[in-house]
């Protein structure tokens, strides 16, 4: 009973979404208030509906219903229950359901929160997020359906969750990134309903940039969750591997990125409007190609669902759709717009702009990456394969320029500035970054002239974030959304440092070893001290004891190799020693003949500060989200017109300086 | 030039869209075996029972000959062998290339007496398709054919060129579609040249 | 003090040296150089059978024995390329992470040096463009007097605003 009543509120959502996307966009272009006013309620229909759906479909993991086949795939009643529930977005079909349901609630908050916003835009807005609905209900009702039964013979017990999922991380992490990747499309809904208005001001831009900034938070919080994953579970010591899934949630990362840049500017500035408007819908786009290419299985990838042309057939109609449309309007509306901001060459919108131009070139160089092998088969060419050679290569020319424009342009004003007012600043930067250098160089001997590269922009870029910081003279009354660039900008140091000297300066060991046997590695000695059977709730391991010993200082490890009984899946769980200088990382491979076990031990500097980057990113979007200014436009009436268009932290530094 | 640069972006998406296209009915992990209408790579290796019988290219040369990677450790090896069997009684010479389980090879000395005597159980139980079975002891004969897993089966012609390469198992439809033709196209040539 | 430690270090090191003669390498190298070669082998080369794995994290069968010939090659005093060349002779480029340079993969480079000119062009045009209309325009110098105008009203509007919240 249950499961059909979740299947049902799926079909009522479906034909609400119908109608969101058809009445309020009717009722916007024609003034007619009444269908105006059908948005909002419909909306928030939707989102009871599907939370309805989605907890029906918990419930059935929740009470082991093997009669739902979803769940007689993908869980089994010894698996513990918070398992059981996040199973629910395990695999294909219970995550589309997540990611409609997400929709929902994003589509929701835009209605609560944008009381304030003329109504016939909201409702336009509404509208198009009705549309991107109405193609991933059909899809998930037509060809996904994760209420199915599996009447009359249903099973005893399920065939359980993949164990790979049976994880902490795998809990949050999907969320996260549907979090992110959903999120897009409300930057996306209000860059089109901009375009069919024909209202592309600054109002559009001022209004995307906290959903923007949200999903952007939520996305760059979903990659660092599941590199960190990736590294402790899979068992050998990988934070990105340049698979085509990762790819995926990086194109929509790097577009994003780039939109929260390029929005900053449109708002402040009126510049760079179509540009802007292009950007918001590429943002949502790649996502959506993302969870094509997840779900088609056109890519060889390590974690894409079972395939099925069907469903990649409908994806990618769905994809002209939204796409398609949403480009072909951009091509009709864009070259109406007409700019009238001016700056000079030597400008806060140039600089801005520079790093648009690299985050978008860098995207593009993914996006190829991850296409052309399919291309240069499809062409008869034969199967190639893209990988991390060829994006370090990129990587490594990418990154020079990226750091150092991004290093100056907190410094460079609006509208025009001269180089010689930022020569000082410059010098101390090049000074602290110079120092940063000797220092790495010192402490850890690096031989590597691209390691050392990156270390010193590393420095060049945190150094002079900081010194932006102190130049400002009360340091407290610094607005929450200067805060955030300040810490983004700093989490970005922290990243390509922890990247350059992670990459440079990994030592493994592959070894056999019996218990009481000892390896060292850099100054770390490792002893296996005992391997003892142990039994879990749905898995039985070894568990290995190791010792550590570095000078007289002492600790253990403890390292796993479980064997999941019903999907027969052995699993490797690393022991990690975790520090900011170095991550000590074993994993326990399988027993030899002689008794001996295979074990790989790494010593890897810095690797977490690739995802204390991650971190300290995802803070700044957290403080500049949580600015004031925000506020205020989502609750004062009196601001729906353009705010000062000054920079607005200047303006208030000098306000705060006469108070 | 404005008009141009906006439609830059639906252009392109279109343009990767019939790709996207085409990738839907293409599989991604079919990919083409290197060695497919190259000679059969040199080898000297010995015959599984006997290891004082050594075989070299020639072997496998002169008629065509289906060469089978198998081992008795491979389950999907256990379904193809029936029909194989089936192939050699119909008069299509199958020669073996045995291949050991290289996680175990890896890690320890692998016992040649044991597994003659599984070959032996597994070809009285399920039907014996071999003219004879090379061992290949290094799996250095398997890496030349370019092997990602067992089974895998080359079919050479005459001449010791690879005409045909198939990944997993052989059955009716796949001999049918794959290999039979090739076979007839030079049954009819034979023909054809003794008129 | 420091002496000390590295004395300990030293100490333990040739303790554990001795010890280390116990435990064997999977991969033993005499040469650090061919030891750094056959690591990044084994990452840039795939597994052919997985879903998509390079040779070092995989353990399927063809994993193992592409990282055995690696070694085996490696230890023979291959180069690196003559290695990539042997495993790409036998299973297609498909075995190598990175893609050879041909008429189609030339483009990984030049679609986004392309864009990144087309890019440039734009933003320096487009400076260059509006900086000179400002003077032949007069209804650009007109609307940028307005625009001024509401600058500053728009300024002063956030001065009063932000002393009622101080005020508050």
């Amino acid at each position: 009973m249950i499961p059909e009543i979740g299947h049902f509120s799926l079909l009522i959502a479906f034909v609400f979404s119908i109608c969101l996307a058809i009445f309020p966009m009717i009722g916007a272009q024609k003034r007619i208030a009444d269908l105006i006013a059908l948005g909002k309620p419909l909306v928030h229909a939707n989102f009871v509906l599907l939370s309805v759906s989605l907890f029906c479909l918990a419930w059935s993991f929740y009470h082991n219903d093997f009669s739902v086949y979803y769940v007689a795939m993908n869980s089994n009643s010894e698996l513990p229950w918070y398992y059981r529930l996040s199973a629910v977005w395990g695999a294909h079909e219970g995550s589309l359901l997540l990611w409609v349901w997400i929709l929902a609630l994003w589509t929701s908050a835009v209605a609560i929160f944008s009381r304030t916003l003329d109504d016939d835009d909201v409702a336009r807005v509404l509208a198009v997020m009705g549309f991107i609905s109405i193609g991933f209900l059909a899809f998930v009702i037509f060809t996904s359906n994760p209420f199915e039964r599996t009447f009359p013979n249903f099973p005893i017990d399920g065939r359980d969750l993949n164990p790979l999922l049976q994880d902490i991380g795998l809990i949050i992490h999907p969320p996260m990134l549907y979090m992110g990747y959903v999120g897009f499309s409300v930057a996306f809904a209000f860059a089109v309903a901009a375009l069919i208005s024909g209202k592309l001001d600054a109002t559009w831009a001022r209004w995307s940039r906290p959903w923007t900034l949200a999903a952007w938070i939520f996305l760059t919080a979903g990659i660092t969750l599941g590199s960190w994953w990736a590294y402790y579970e899979l068992g050998w010591g990988g934070w990105w591997f340049w698979d085509p899934v990762e790819n995926a949630s990086f194109m929509p990362w790097l577009a994003g990125t780039a939109l929260i840049h390029s929005l900053a500017v449109t708002e402040k500035r009126g510049a760079f409007k179509s540009w802007t408007v292009l950007l918001a819908i590429s943002a949502f786009s790649l996502s959506l190609l993302g969870t094509f290419l997840v779900r088609s299985g056109i890519l060889v990838s390590v974690h894409a669902f079972a395939s099925d042309p069907t469903r990649g057939l409908f994806i990618l109609i769905y994809l002209l759709l939204v796409i398609g449309g949403a480009l072909t309007l951009y091509a009709i509306r864009a070259s109406n717009v007409v700019s009238t901001h001016r700056y000079k060459l030597f400008s806060r919108e140039v600089f801005l702009f520079s790093n648009n131009i690299l985050l978008v070139v860098a995207l593009v160089v993914v996006l190829l990456g991850t296409l052309l092998p399919l291309v240069h088969k499809e062409i008869g060419l034969g199967s190639i394969s893209i990988g991390a050679p060829f994006f370090d290569r990129i990587a490594a020319l990418w990154y020079l320029p990226f750091c150092l424009l991004l290093g100056v342009a907190p410094f460079v004003r609006w509208k025009q500035d001269k180089l010689s007012r930022l020569t000082g600043k410059l010098v101390s930067g090049l000074v602290i970054a110079l120092l940063t250098g000797l220092t790495f160089y010192l402490a850890l001997e690096i031989d590597s002239v691209v390691t050392m590269t990156a270390v010193v922009l590393a420095g060049w870029v945190a150094g002079l974030t900081l010194l932006e910081l102190v130049k400002n003279k009360q340091i407290l009354k610094i607005s929450l959304s200067h805060w955030g660039m300040i810490f983004g900008h700093l989490g970005f140091a922290a990243l390509v440092l922890g990247i350059a000297v992670t990459q440079w300066g990994t030592v493994e060991q592959d070894v056999r070893m019996k218990v009481g046997e000892q390896v060292v590695l850099n100054d770390y000695t490792f002893k296996l001290e005992a391997v003892d059977f142990v039994k879990g709730p749905n898995y039985s391991a070894y568990h290995a004891k190791f010792d550590i010993a570095q000078g007289d200082k002492q600790f253990d490890l403890q390292a796993e190799k479980r064997y999941y009984n019903v999907q027969s899946n052995v699993m490797t769980e690393a022991g990690i020693d975790a520090s900011l200088a170095r991550d000590l990382y074993v994993a326990l491979g399988e027993q030899l003949q002689d008794g001996a076990w295979a074990v790989r031990v790494y010593v890897k500097p810095f690797v977490r500060w690739i995802w204390l980057g991650g971190l300290l990113m995802s803070i700044g979007g957290l403080l500049c989200i949580a600015d004031k200014r925000y506020r205020k436009i989502l609750s004062a009436k009196a601001l729906n017109k353009p705010v000062g268009s000054q920079d607005e932290t200047q303006v208030k530094a000098a306000q705060e300086v006469q108070a | 030039m404005k008009s141009i640069r906006v439609i830059i972006p639906i252009v392109s998406f279109l343009a990767v869209s019939i790709f996207l296209y085409k990738g839907l009915f293409s599989d991604p992990t079919d990919i083409k075996n290197a060695n497919v209408e190259r000679q059969f790579p040199d080898f000297n290796l010995p015959d599984l029972m006997d290891e004082n019988l050594f075989y070299q290219k020639d072997s496998v040369k002169g008629d065509y000959t289906l060469v089978n990677v198998w081992g008795t450790w491979c389950v999907t090896c256990r379904v193809e062998l029936p029909y194989m069997t089936r192939l050699r009684q119909e008069g299509v010479r199958i020669v073996g290339v045995y291949y050991d389980n290289a996680a175990d090879a890896a890690f320890g000395e692998v016992n040649v007496e044991q597994t003659r005597l599984e070959v032996k159980q597994m070809l009285a139980q399920l039907g014996n398709p071999f003219q004879f079975n090379i061992y290949d002891v290094k799996r250095d004969l398997s890496l030349d054919l370019g092997v990602t897993g067992a089974p895998e089966s080359f079919l050479v012609n005459p001449e010791g060129v690879i005409i045909a390469h198939r990944r997993g198992a052989i059955d009716e439809r796949v001999w049918q579609k794959e290999f039979q033709p090739l076979l007839n196209s030079y049954s009819n040539q034979a023909k054809s040249q003794s008129n | 003090m420091k002496e000390f430690f590295k004395f300990v270090i030293f100490i333990t090191s040739v303790f554990a040296s001795a010890n280390l003669l116990a435990v064997e390498e999977n991969y033993p190298f005499e040469s650090e150089a061919k030891r750094a070669d056959f690591e990044a082998l084994v990452q840039e080369l795939r597994c052919p059978k997985c879903q998509n794995q390079n040779v070092a994290d995989s353990n399927s069968l063809v994993a193992i024995d592409l990282k055995n010939k690696t070694y085996q090659l490696v230890q023979e005093g291959k180069t690196k390329q003559e290695v990539v060349d042997y495993m790409v002779q036998r299973y297609t480029q498909f075995v190598h992470y990175d893609p050879p340079v041909n008429h189609v993969t030339i483009w990984l480079w030049i679609i986004p040096g392309f864009i990144c000119i087309f890019l440039v062009l734009f933003v320096l045009k487009r400076n260059r463009t509006e900086s000179g209309s400002q003077i032949t325009d007069p209804h650009i110098r007109e609307a940028e007097a307005i625009f001024a105008e509401l600058e500053k009203q728009s300024q002063l509007k956030a001065n009063s605003n932000t002393t009622q919240e101080v005020d508050k």
